[in-house]
């Protein structure tokens, strides 16, 4: 009846996941029955989960990556603390919570923290910079983002009920074939990557057809501004190997769930298959991560410059050439496995290759420095701290890019210090210089800049004194994931680097504060006029936060820039310059519950599948087809926002910006 | 999409279903609506000829002793190849129109990931196989059932 | 500040292009600077994505199934298997399908229901038989011994075959819906879009069949030492 599910799943005899998942439990309870008797419910409901406007989902999907984040770092915390206890002992972690925990930290982090962040700012920003009102499609916008959130919760739930994958965040055959890993934990990563899997898939088709179909009048290709070039790179990349990680954990599944014999040790299997088709995912997966980060980094950079980006021309070639180029690298990942000197050259030297662009555009971000006024706010702070690090990370990459000196350090701590040497600089400080930039923009008032800059410090501080030691200890051995181990030399290192966990930590206590604080004392740092970094791209032409349908009329597009060129006549004219303008009615897409609906189904048949409830499987996949016929057969798609309504809303934002002006004035 | 958006292009009626984005302009008016409908049957009989000869030809290949071995699984490689280009130009309605340059940008993208994928993991795992499956290790793979 | 309408010129060498018609309006074309693009063309390019990030799912399959080929673990191989002619009449029972689903969207375009409908139901009918070809060739292989657990190919031909066939079945519920649509609502905008929708997906299935018959069926047949 219940499939392979029984009492016993629940862990009772170990108290740290039983603890947590109570009390997270309980927390989660406890803020649904607060909403609940605050009357938050039909707000939230009509507003947050079944709107399909991008701007509320960029949100959400932000604020699935903070929470996430805060999950997959008390990983850390308990992983730095393990490795710095387990000097000839054993530390307080048994060696399989200590593998679930390596492999929950990796995931979680990945696909439920960097991807959803980045995809909630690519949510955010892109319609608003290509002047337009909405992505290509509403609603698969909102189906997208709670397939997300399912993946992250069946993650969660993994935690009270079963188990989770001990393999690492990637399932390596013939490890998490039936026969090794008997258990549910591989069936609960594989469901859940494969959910939030289609979600992502669906994000990169929305906006590849967003950004090459649908763009304010006059923007042509090359005045997009760069944040929207990368973002397209990073969807044409998902678009490209979503799919092929699809196909992979399906192969797993099957050999899972039907004997099938694709990566097993028995009837033919070939488990180094699975590793060239994972890595042909895995590798431009980190891509589809820093591509859009970059972009962050090339409107921060310009904006708090005051200057132009240098280098446009440049910046998309080369955006265009990582693209491309990062699907022709997968195999640095298994250099060690025997492919031969002919094969690991040619993937050696396009590993090397592939630093060149990433190169072109450091050096453009440092022209356009270069003569400017640097304003060092939080954000430029962020960006400063990225290309300092992520450029000895890189670094780093292109040593581990030589097939001789890999041999020696792959899967040591090496490795693990260059991969966090990458991310946390390249894409996890672009997430939070975009977070600070565009926040005001989202909810109309500034974030406490000094707290903003505590954070900073104690990140970047963090960072380095945590991941430092790393390469030391790489250098001189010792390999990744230990439980245990008794080289005396390794460690001091690892004591330095829980320390400087504790040190990120603060960071992150720095940030929550920062958010605590700046809703708190919020009326003090109103973003009235809608443009408080004085920004150059067409986002900021809208007021914070902007209108349900954007743009009251979607601007003309004359040059790169076009919110710059636009306002500086009204500047020296100390006035606004258009005439009064001819208001149109708007339509905009209803809401719908889809999105919601849809997640729902995919809970029950994910937790179904992974149990091996089959009749539930079948209902919840003739629900998935209901719910796609419902949504077909709707009459009403779309509500008309009345001329008079558009032209209240565009006056208020109107006149915020004629009194800024005034006052410029005096 | 909001009203305004439309008007700025001008909603064309377009008549056939699977044309891809291709700006076709408004019918000219009279009885030219049967011509219509008779070319462009005659276009996916014409796809359908092509296709249907391709694919004898492909059978034809994969039985025949006339042809150099080794080449004829070439030989279907280029046959299929052949027809799908077929149906992407008659049924797909692929064109070098400008405005279709998008669709065949983005044909070009898949086509070359699928290169990738499969050209890239048939290099690799040979390579690997190669190496790495000692002749005692092969005995045992083909042991085990 | 001016808005700058570019006009790309038509392509020298048009292979099936229609030339325009004197009176429409100018084509905005080649750096797409003419505003957001008409409903149709953004539901059709999206969907044209979709199908190629599809196709790429279908060249894992295919991949694998290249790589594990030889990998029969002493059962049966693709040469004492595969029945071609089965494979020819699944040919020509998809490839019938995809022209009568080609007339089924020109009477869309002509906004005939009856033949709207007795087209698709036309697509329909050799969608199923094609189906039923194919589950009765698995079910073959499976009263022999040659089910997907007996050998790492068995599994990667019933995986990539099979995932075509889910495909398909796929697809002729989606024709159902899209007739029953049609019946109930008529030639409307959207159900037009998501029926143009409908006939990519079914065109691209065929297109993989190609590859399908070709490299998997043909190729295998081939005598073992013309294989590389």
């Amino acid at each position: 009846m219940f499939g392979k599910l029984t009492w016993q799943a629940i862990p009772f005899n170990e108290p740290i996941p039983l603890i947590s998942g109570f009390a997270v439990y309980a927390m989660v309870v406890a803020i649904l029955i607060w909403v609940w008797k605050k009357g938050y419910l039909p707000y939230l409901w009509r507003e947050w989960i079944t709107s399909v406007d991008h701007k509320r989902i960029g949100v959400m999907y932000c604020l699935l990556g903070a929470v996430m984040l805060l999950r997959g770092f008390i990983d850390a915390i308990m992983m730095r603390a393990q490795q710095a206890m387990a000097f000839h002992s054993n530390g307080y972690l048994p060696a399989s919570h200590f593998d679930q925990i390596f492999s929950a930290h990796g995931t979680i982090m990945i696909f439920f923290v960097a991807m959803p962040f980045v995809i909630g700012l690519m949510n955010f920003a892109v319609p608003l910079q290509l002047g337009v009102r909405d992505v290509a499609f509403p609603t698969l916008n909102s189906v997208s983002f709670w397939l997300t959130a399912v993946g992250a919760l069946l993650v969660n739930l993994s935690l009270v009920v079963g188990e989770f994958s001990r393999t690492g965040w990637l399932p390596f055959p013939p490890l998490s074939e039936l026969r090794y890993s008997p258990g549910v934990g591989i069936d609960y990563y594989c469901w859940a990557i494969q959910i939030s899997g289609i979600g992502t898939l669906i994000t990169g088709i929305n906006f590849v057809t967003t950004i090459l179909k649908i763009r304010a009048p006059g923007m042509n290709y090359m005045r997009m501004p760069v944040f929207c070039w990368t973002a397209l790179a990073s969807s044409l990349v998902i678009v490209a190997v979503f799919p092929i990680l699809t196909a992979t954990l399906a192969m797993l599944l099957l050999d899972r769930y039907l004997d099938f014999h694709f990566f097993t040790d028995t009837a033919g299997g070939n488990s180094m298959m699975f590793m060239n088709l994972i890595w042909a995912w895995g590798h431009p997966e980190v891509y589809i991560l820093v591509l859009p980060a970059f972009g962050v980094y090339s409107e921060v950079v310009a904006t708090f410059s005051g200057k132009p980006l240098f280098g446009y021309r440049s910046m998309v070639a080369a955006t265009m050439a990582i693209c491309i180029v990062s699907m022709c690298v997968w195999l640095h990942h298994f250099f060690t496995m025997g492919a031969g000197p002919e094969v690991n050259a040619v993937f050696g030297i396009a590993s090397m290759i592939i630093g060149v662009p990433t190169g072109v555009k450091v050096f453009n971000w440092m022209f356009t420095m270069y003569g400017g006024r640097v304003r060092f706010t939080s954000p430029i702070l962020w960006s400063i701290g990225f290309m300092v690090s992520f450029v000895i990370g890189g670094l780093t990459g292109v040593l581990l890019a030589v097939p001789a000196a890999d041999f020696q350090l792959h899967n040591s701590e090496f490795l693990v210090a260059h991969f966090h040497n990458t991310i946390i600089p390249g894409v996890v400080f672009g997430l939070f210089a975009g977070y600070t930039y565009w926040f005001p923009k989202a909810f109309g008032f500034v974030l406490d800049e000094r707290l903003g800059k505590w954070a900073f410090w104690l990140w970047v501080v963090g960072f380095w004194v945590a991941w430092a030691p790393g390469y030391v200890a790489g250098l001189e051995g010792m390999t990744r994931r230990l439980q245990h181990y008794d080289n005396p030399e390794w460690h001091p290192w690892m004591l330095l680097s829980a320390l400087g966990v504790l040190i990120i930590l603060a960071g992150i206590a720095a940030q929550v504060a920062q958010l605590v604080v700046s809703i708190r004392t919020r009326a003090a740092r109103l973003d009235v006029t809608g443009d408080p970094w004085d920004g150059r791209t067409l986002e900021w032409a809208t007021s914070s936060p902007p209108p349900a349908f954007n743009f009251a009329k979607l601007p003309n597009v004359g040059s790169r820039e076009a919110y710059w060129d636009i306002k500086q006549q009204p500047r020296e004219a100390r006035q606004l310059l258009t005439p009064e303008i001819d208001y149109e009615p708007i339509e905009v897409p209803r809401n719908s519950p889809t999105g919601f609906v849809t997640a729902a189904l995919a809970t029950v048949t994910g937790f179904a599948l992974i149990w091996h409830i089959w009749w539930l499987v079948i209902l919840g996949l003739i629900g998935a087809y209901g719910t796609f016929v419902v949504f077909a057969w709707r009459d009403r798609t779309e509500f008309v926002i009345p001329a008079a309504e558009v032209a209240r809303i565009d006056g208020e934002n109107r006149n915020a910006r004629a009194a800024h002006l005034l006052e410029l004035a005096r | 999409m909001s009203a305004e958006s439309d008007q700025t292009r001008g909603e064309y009626d377009y008549t056939a279903g699977s044309y891809i984005g291709e700006d076709r302009p408004p019918q000219p008016a009279g009885g030219i609506a049967a011509a219509t409908v008779r070319r462009e049957i005659g276009g996916y009989l014409l796809g359908l000829a092509f296709a249907v000869i391709l694919t004898i030809a492909s059978f034809w290949v994969g039985r025949t002793t006339l042809v150099y071995g080794p080449s004829l699984a070439v030989g279907l490689l280029v046959l299929a190849v052949a027809q799908m280009g077929v149906h992407l130009i008659f049924f797909l309605h692929i064109t070098t129109d400008p405005d279709n340059t998008n669709n065949v940008l983005a044909l070009a993208f898949g086509v070359l990931m699928v290169c990738l994928v499969v050209f890239g993991s048939i290099w690799v795992m040979t390579h690997l196989n190669q190496n790495m499956t000692s002749p005692m290790m092969d005995h045992a793979m083909h042991m085990e059932s | 500040m001016s808005t700058e309408i570019l006009r790309a010129p038509l392509a020298p060498a048009p292979l099936g292009h229609r030339a325009a018609v004197a009176g429409a309006p100018p084509q905005v074309t080649g750096h797409g600077a003419g505003g957001p693009a008409p409903k149709r063309i953004i539901v059709g390019y999206g969907f044209w994505i979709f199908l190629l990030s599809d196709v790429i799912m279908f060249s894992s399959f295919f991949a694998t199934y290249a790589v594990l080929f030889k990998s029969t673990a002493g059962g049966p191989t693709a040469r004492q298997l595969y029945d071609l002619h089965n494979t020819a009449l699944e040919t020509a029972f998809l490839l019938a399908s995809t022209f009568t689903c080609g007339l089924a969207s020109i009477a869309v375009g002509q906004r005939s229901q009856k033949w709207t409908q007795v087209a698709l139901a036309c697509t329909g009918l050799l969608g199923v038989g094609f189906l039923t070809l194919e589950v009765r060739e698995f079910a073959r292989f499976v009263a022999l011994g040659a089910g997907p657990s007996r050998s790492a190919f068995l599994s990667s031909f019933f995986t990539l075959v099979g995932c075509h066939g889910v495909h398909v079945t796929a697809g002729v519920l989606w024709l159902g819906t899209m007739m029953a649509q049609f019946w109930a609502k008529g030639f409307r905008t959207d159900i037009r879009h998501r029926f143009l929708c409908f006939t990519l997906f079914w065109h691209a299935l065929d297109i993989i069949w190609v590859a399908i018959f070709s490299l998997v069926y043909l190729v295998g047949t081939l005598p073992p030492e013309f294989l590389p």
